[in-house]
């Protein structure tokens, strides 16, 4: 009995080994790749990488652009339980209609956004609603502290980060970075392991020439200068004019690159590189720099202008106040357009082309910011017969303001041409650096001499007799250009007698230069000329910058002073 | 016929015991072990929350004191009581150290330029 007892029971026990057996093969052999698979959908949770934009600094190590942490409002429109009275409660609480928000959720789906980045307080009241089926998500929101503050050069970026304008389009590839997945573990009521891993990842951090405080100078000039001339845009540039380094660029109208949607494109739009003029007499330059160079005229050569006008073609061009007889730098210091033109036609169209694309018109100067135009100056080929007057005072030409800035900026640092850029450095969030654009490079383009003799004519512009009397600064001299042009009028298709461009380009001290700057406005009221618009604005932009630099003043000399060393 | 001595028996019992006992503390051990860690990952999950928080408000903080240090909010902030101020340029001299270790003036302020000497 007992026997049979034993076999019952072996037999049992082996059948039901066997069951475990074949079971544990079904699971381990048979169906290992889905069970395995769902295991780990189970217990393994894939995260993204949160990605955030590198941070953007000035030369002085200011931040102008960070990242801050947001939260963003999404609903299950599956599990989403919004009665009548929430509704009203979420409305008042994101200041959004009603309406608005129910054409926000989906009838199918899983996920859908009701509120991107939104201000921590209005979080703190939704979260009070506890609405089921209601989530946030932490997003990071780009955040530019000083508002307007080099809106143009910063740009700006959508909702989803995406680059749109600036330094952050032109150097998206570094800013932005890819983030990736990490995988974290998970239990079975959902909270999170740690794998050790970091969850969020840092672009590149960008270094800019740009200094925050002469950024403000100039901002506020121009915001004084907009409002006392009611123009309708201005452009200021600041440049070393040794590295071609932008110290300060800013335009008007401005924005605030913090809500980009709330302003037109056209108020986004980088007027110093992306907008040409006719440059007026700032582009007798050109005329000036080519004369010398070619030794056609001496600073002190005599021309005859006392009949206050020329014929050039057929069309007669007047000199805006009689003069006899101008010397050289005369006519550039009071900026006969008869006397240039003379030295125009001495010149030939020919050297006056040569000459102006050797000092970068009609190029583009390769600055580091998206949207630049070239300008357009036209081959001698193309030239009327009213051309070579036109041109030498700076009309039938199409500049930017940052042209014109380097071009005088030749003059300042003796004769070369130099390439403008904004990013001096990019750094690696850990603070390596990953690039220099230091020293971007520079050619000679004009001699020592022509260079040197055209400064000194430049420096009695700002002096008494000049047209530019009015950007001279206390304690040191400033060598500059006005300009004064006539805008077309669209109606007419002429120039018009109302409408203006009123300009000033220099560059102080003109003896040591340490800033070349352009001022140009549009459209003043109740003025036109550079001299009486622009220059004032360049003395005022300067004279701060100067303080601010903490560069000393020339009429004091440092033998009066005791030096101590301690 | 084997013969087993006493000795042999005993010893063999011990050994399987120490055996036995070696095997399950090895396996307690194990899920000890285990579950120590999934707590110390817990743990790390909380830290890291808590980092991440700290670092969100880091970030606040940080957007908040650049907006406050901006050039227009010391200006409109100083501007009640008085101006901001630049320096005085007739007051600037500047000085750099030649070879001789000794102090001379410069007229020049701007980064990265050569420096000249009177």
């Amino acid at each position: 009995m007992n026997k049979r007892r034993a076999i019952i029971l072996n037999t049992a026990i082996v059948f039901s080994f066997c069951l475990i057996f074949l079971r544990l093969a079904d699971l381990m052999i048979f169906n290992h790749g889905r069970l395995s698979e769902r295991a780990k959908q189970q217990h393994i949770k894939v995260e993204d990488v949160q990605a955030r934009r590198g941070i953007i600094f000035d030369r002085r190590g200011r931040e102008l652009a960070l990242n801050i942490e947001l939260e963003s409002l999404y609903c299950d429109p599956e599990s989403l339980n919004l009665d009548r009275e929430s509704l009203i409660k979420l409305s008042s609480a994101i200041s959004k209609e009603s309406k608005v928000i129910l054409s926000k959720i989906p009838e199918q789906g899983r996920f859908a956004w009701i509120e991107r980045k939104i201000d921590p307080e209005i979080v703190k009241k939704v979260k009070e609603l506890d609405i089921k089926g209601m989530g946030f998500i932490n997003e990071a929101k780009r955040f530019y502290p000083k508002r307007e503050i080099a809106s143009h050069v910063l740009g700006c970026v959508g909702i989803d980060n995406q680059a749109l304008e600036g330094i952050e389009l032109q150097y998206d590839s570094h800013l932005k970075t890819s983030g990736g997945k990490v995988f974290l573990g998970r239990d079975a009521n959902g909270n999170t392991l740690s794998s050790g891993e970091d969850t969020e990842a840092q672009g590149n951090n960008v270094v800019l020439t740009i200094d925050e405080g002469l950024q403000y100078i100039i901002e506020k000039e121009i915001d004084k200068a907009m409002s006392k001339w009611k123009a309708t845009g201005m452009s200021v540039i600041m440049m070393d004019p040794f590295t071609g380094e932008i110290l300060a660029l800013a335009n008007s109208p401005s924005y605030n690159p913090n809500n980009p949607g709330r302003t037109s494109n056209s108020d986004r739009r980088n007027r110093a590189i992306t907008d040409c003029y006719e440059p007026g007499s700032t582009f007798k330059i050109v005329i000036g720099v080519a004369a010398l160079e070619e030794m056609i005229v001496k600073p002190n050569a005599l021309f005859d202008v006392s009949k206050g006008y020329i014929n050039v073609g057929g069309k007669v061009i007047h000199d805006d106040h009689k003069h006899k007889s101008l010397t050289f730098r005369e006519i550039i210091q009071r900026s006969s357009n008869v006397g240039i033109i003379t030295v125009g036609m001495k010149l030939g169209e020919e050297k006056i082309f040569k000459y102006a694309k050797l000092l970068g018109f009609g190029d583009k100067t390769g600055i580091d910011l998206p949207g630049e135009i070239s300008g357009w100056i036209p081959s001698p080929e193309k030239w009327s017969g009213t051309s070579i007057g036109a041109i030498s005072i700076g009309y039938e030409v199409a500049v930017t303001p940052l042209q014109i800035l380097r071009a005088y900026s030749t003059i300042a640092n003796g004769g070369y041409l130099v390439n403008p850029y904004v990013v001096s450095e990019i750094i690696s969030p850990e603070g390596q650096i990953v690039a220099s654009f230091r020293n971007s490079g520079k050619k000679r383009i004009i001699s020592t001499r022509t260079a040197e003799a055209f400064k000194n004519i430049l420096k009695s512009v700002a002096e008494e007799g000049g047209t530019g009397i009015n950007a001279s600064i206390k304690g040191n001299g400033v060598a500059g250009k006005t300009g004064t042009t006539r805008i077309i009028d669209p109606k007419t298709n002429m120039y018009s007698r109302e409408k203006f461009i009123s300009s000033f380009v220099g560059f102080v001290p003109a003896d040591n230069p340490n800033l070349a700057m352009i001022v140009v406005i549009h459209e003043p009221k109740g003025a036109s000329y550079g001299g009486m618009v622009a220059a004032p604005v360049f003395r005022d932009i300067a004279e701060q910058a100067l303080s601010y630099l903490k560069i000393p003043r020339e009429d004091y000399p440092l033998k009066n002073y005791l030096l101590v060393s301690r | 016929m084997r013969y087993i001595g006493n000795d042999n028996i005993i010893g063999r019992f011990i050994f399987h015991s120490i055996l036995i006992v070696s095997l399950l503390l090895g396996m307690f051990g194990m899920v000890y072990l285990r579950s120590g860690i999934v707590e110390l990952e817990y743990h790390i999950g909380d830290l890291e929350k808590t980092k991440m928080d700290y670092l969100k408000e880091r970030k606040m903080l940080l957007a908040e004191k650049t907006n406050l240090v901006s050039f227009e909010r010391l200006e409109a902030f100083l501007s009640r009581s008085k101006e901001l101020s630049l320096p005085d340029r007739v007051k600037v001299a500047h000085l750099t150290k030649n070879k001789q270790e000794k102090y001379l003036s410069h007229n020049v302020s701007m980064e990265r330029k050569q420096l000249t000497e009177p």
